[in-house]
């Protein structure tokens, strides 16, 4: 489809102003869409440790559906609206898919709640075919995440496009407004690697391997693309402070288990484990960048984040870890570092206690954390080239 | 895509493989306090999966049944809340209910029924196994291709924008450059893409096969004629990485296996043989005095921690010659006289004495999937119904084996649960499970509630899997001798 282009070519900064601030309420609709997704994928987790997946039409379930159906309908909207109802100026800012028109986060909005929709029959499925959620992560899952993920992407990309075109003040206001759905970003990688990050795995090469695979990227976009002093540093604390007020919070409702069996007979919700402690790498890497960001190369700049990544990482979580598996004070509320499963058996609640062992044939842990930094730095090098193109993205 | 259609082809072959075998839905017949019911649990195909369970009663003062899943490891104690059961509308004292099987292993259904007369209590063993693959259905794999191919295409089309237009300043034109250089890069995207989405069907097909892996598979018994064709040797043993067997054998009616031949295909040769166990998963028992040639052997196991099992293979027995029976219940008949299952049919039992077994269950064909009563009466010379001694403390056995041998139960007119399976249920939650460190359940059993005497009616509660040719066997012991009798029922 032929673009269309407003005569007058390009626009000014003040009209941009204008026009961003008419499309505000979609960003800011999206981004409820994105919380009311990864709060719900949150409750949903605590309610498979708590109570139980009995049916499909728990409370959680339905906070994620309702979470991708703002997003994607009014993302719709806005498409049906632009296309065939829109200013040139409001079409001016979207781009072209299939004939109409849109912000490309509004898209990449309705991709997700699309894939959030198709998950829904697979997954169905899935539970029939190979029983209920044995594992968290399975294709229909994915499909699921793949679809979550996009929606806190499209959000992002609303609130981005116009921070890109904003003036001073008002990007001002959009950068934390981005730092809030960067920290949804970064949650729902956490999420997805809740499987890999269990507390009794914190001193093993993996953990740290499979964590330098996704959050030196996160993170480096968010340094890059956010317009604050401090990018990463607001996203990374926005993470935490959900994490913590979802873990403080669900846990104050009382819950028994209506699946069975039970090994651990709760009382309340069990929330998901203290979050992840990657504040202190986020202010390393937004530091790194703010020295060396425009004069060093992606391939320079790249493995230095690598480094700095799984170093300030390792520093910080190893000994937190440390209290969390062996200090009875992580035992309570505010460390919840006794949040145990429902079904989970005695044996198993023992290991808690203790960290794995190295596997077996392992290679020194010095040598698996060098192996760290080398996924790390080419996590850092796609974020870093992706937060350089999220820095351009106009529409 | 080829390797996707494959799997999708694999996936839809369906395989069913139940503890006993080709006949997975469990039927209970008895009381719970002072109310007769009938308990039928449906398991699912997978676990963790939904079972379906249904009770009928003829009771008009029950109340409220409440129906609890009860995994062995952790008993009552860790199990969930009971669910109320609905009553079916239109079906006076038919309720209906289903409750998740979330482990794999032995579970027991408790039925919690509550009336008038106060609160009874029946305990329903079922194995929680995954048995089965589910297929995609045309419709289905229509609809997941449509909306895939429709989301591969938008992911292409959104890629092909973000490195394109949405670089664009508002207004400014999207110029000839930059557009070549989206469209290479969504040319590109599309295998790359398409790579992860063949990762994704590798995945699909990985979890498949860890799944086939991981399903029940019965276990197997290998047979040893020996002593010159006087001894039958049975080996038990797991046959794939799930483990059926987890514990100890235990008796059951006081033996450690049911053993019954069948002579393969004519069907007309029969026993029921009691093994004694010498090892831990090895049976012995005198060869029955059958003619030589192929038998389909059936042996019965339960274990201490409620599994029943039912082992399978085929033997060639030799002639042996005038063999006394090893254990004093043991019963075989070589010349079984089936009698096709219509209205006043009578099968004779043999023995000497006249007795004969009558069909009593009408002319019609029977149905597959639906619950039934296979009726039969024991009838003496005179045509009436006989007293019958308990045999195994039971009225009667009954075996029912599909023509091509793919459905194999072992019933009583308690239906298809093991007692000994419902025992150790009872004696788990009292904590004294074992005596020696081993599983007494016969100590448990109320021997003063046994009858010394049943009536020759008989109704034995079961569901056929699916439709077919089956005979069934009756054995009941109307004198002091063991007898058998033998319909061939069409199920349809």
């Amino acid at each position: 489809m032929a673009i269309a282009v407003h005569p007058g070519a390009t626009v000014g900064t003040a009209e941009r102003s204008v026009e961003g601030t008419s499309t505000l309420w979609h960003a800011y609709t999206v981004l409820l869409g994105a919380t009311c997704v990864m709060v719900g994928v949150y409750w949903d987790i605590s309610w498979h440790m708590s109570i139980g997946r009995d049916t499909f039409w728990t409370p959680a379930h339905l906070f994620i559906q309702a979470g991708g159906l703002i997003a994607g309908l009014s993302s719709g909207y806005v498409a049906l609206h632009t296309t065939f109802r829109g200013t040139e100026a409001e079409r001016a800012a979207t781009v072209s898919f299939w004939g109409f028109r849109a912000p490309l986060g509004a898209w990449i909005c309705i991709w997700g709640c699309g894939a959030m929709l198709t998950s829904a029959p697979f997954d169905n499925w899935w539970h029939n075919a190979y029983g209920l959620d044995v594992r968290i992560i399975s294709p229909p899952h994915a499909v699921l995440a793949l679809g979550i993920f996009a929606i806190c992407v499209g959000a992002m990309l609303l609130t981005l496009a116009q921070q890109n075109r904003a003036d001073d003040a008002m990007r001002r206001r959009l950068a934390w407004v981005l730092a809030g759905a960067g920290g949804l970003f970064i949650m729902n990688f956490a999420l997805f690697l809740t499987e890999y990050s269990e507390r009794r795995m914190m001193h093993s090469a993996f953990f740290y391997q499979v964590v330098a695979v996704v959050f030196p990227f996160a993170l480096t976009a968010m340094s890059r693309a956010i317009k604050l002093r401090w990018p990463a540093t607001a996203a990374t604390a926005a993470y935490t402070a959900i994490m913590l007020l979802l873990m403080w919070i669900i846990q104050l409702f009382p819950a028994t288990p209506k699946l069975g069996p039970i090994y651990q007979h709760i009382t309340h919700m069990v929330t998901l484990s203290f979050p992840l402690l990657l504040l202190v790498p986020a202010i390393c890497i937004d530091i790194v960048l703010r020295r060396f960001g425009d004069r060093w190369k992606t391939y320079q700049l790249a493995p230095l984040v690598g480094i700095v990544f799984v170093l300030a990482f390792l520093v910080v979580q190893w000994p937190f870890a440390t209290f969390l598996v062996t200090n009875p004070l992580a035992r309570g509320w505010f460390f919840n570092a006794d949040n145990f499963v429902y079904w989970m058996s005695p044996t198993y609640e023992a290991m808690t206690y203790r960290f794995d062992p190295p596997r077996i044939g392992a290679p020194p842990f010095a040598v698996d954390m060098l192996v760290a930094i080398a996924i790390a730095s080419v996590s850092a090098a796609a974020g870093l080239v992706r937060g350089r193109w999220m820095t351009r993205v106009q529409r | 895509m080829r390797r996707l259609g494959a799997l999708l082809l694999a996936v839809a072959l369906t395989v069913v493989e139940t503890a006993h075998v080709g006949s997975p839905n469990v039927l209970f017949d008895g009381s719970a306090g002072a109310y007769p019911v009938r308990v039928i649990v449906r398991p699912p195909l997978v676990v963790p999966g939904l079972a379906e369970v249904i009770v009928r009663t003829t009771a008009a003062d029950v109340q409220r049944i409440v129906i609890q899943p009860v995994f062995w490891r952790t008993g009552v104690a860790g199990a969930p809340r009971g669910d109320d059961m609905s009553p079916v509308a239109g079906q006076s004292g038919t309720f209906t209910g289903q409750l998740w099987l979330m482990a794999r292993g032995s579970y027991s259904v408790y039925v919690d029924v509550h009336g008038a007369r106060g609160d009874g209590r029946v305990i329903v063993p079922v194995n929680s196994v995954a048995t089965g693959r589910l297929g995609l259905s045309p419709g289905l794999t229509t609809v997941l291709v449509a909306l895939g191919l429709v989301l591969f295409a938008g992911l292409v089309t959104i890629v092909r924008a973000a490195v394109g237009e949405s670089l664009v300043a508002p207004g400014a034109a999207f110029e000839p450059a930059p557009r070549r250089r989206a469209n290479v890069v969504a040319i590109v995207a599309v295998p790359a893409l398409a790579l992860i989405l063949f990762g994704g069907a590798k995945w699909w097909s990985a979890v498949d096969a860890e799944y086939r892996q991981s399903m029940f598979r019965a276990p197997a018994v290998d047979p040893f004629v020996g002593a010159n064709g006087q001894t039958l040797r049975l080996v038990v043993r797991d046959t794939s990485p799930y483990r059926a067997i987890l514990s100890a054998v235990a008796p059951d009616h006081g033996k450690m296996m049911h053993l019954f031949l069948v002579r393969w295909p004519s069907m007309d040769a029969f026993a029921h043989l009691h093994p004694a166990q010498t090892d831990s998963l090895v049976f012995v028992t005198t060869a029955p005095d059958l003619p030589a040639g192929d038998y389909r052997l059936f042996g019965d196991i339960v274990l201490e921690n409620g599994t029943s099992l039912t082992v399978s293979n085929t033997v060639a027995l030799a002639e042996a010659a005038h063999s006394t029976p090893s254990d004093s219940d043991d019963a075989w008949t070589s010349n079984v006289v089936a009698v096709p299952a219509r209205n006043n049919a009578v099968a004779p039992m043999g023995g000497g004495h006249g007795y004969r077994l009558a069909w009593a269950g009408g002319d019609s064909a029977l149905p597959a999937h639906s619950p039934l009563d296979l009726r039969f009466i024991v009838v003496d010379s005179a045509g009436n119904p006989a007293q019958l001694e308990p045999y195994l403390g039971m009225a009667a056995h009954a075996v029912v084996l599909r023509d091509d041998g793919s459905v194999f139960i072992h019933l009583h007119p308690m239906g298809t649960v093991a007692a000994t399976a419902q025992q150790v249920f009872k004696a788990r939650d009292r904590g004294d499970t074992t005596a020696r460190g081993r599983l007494r359940p016969e100590a448990f059993a109320d021997s003063s509630m046994m009858p010394m005497s049943f009536t020759g009616a008989l109704s034995f509660p079961y569901e056929f899997p699916r439709a077919g040719r089956y005979r069934i066997w009756v054995q009941a012991k109307p004198g002091r001798e063991i007898l058998t009798g033998a319909f061939d029922v069409e199920v349809r």
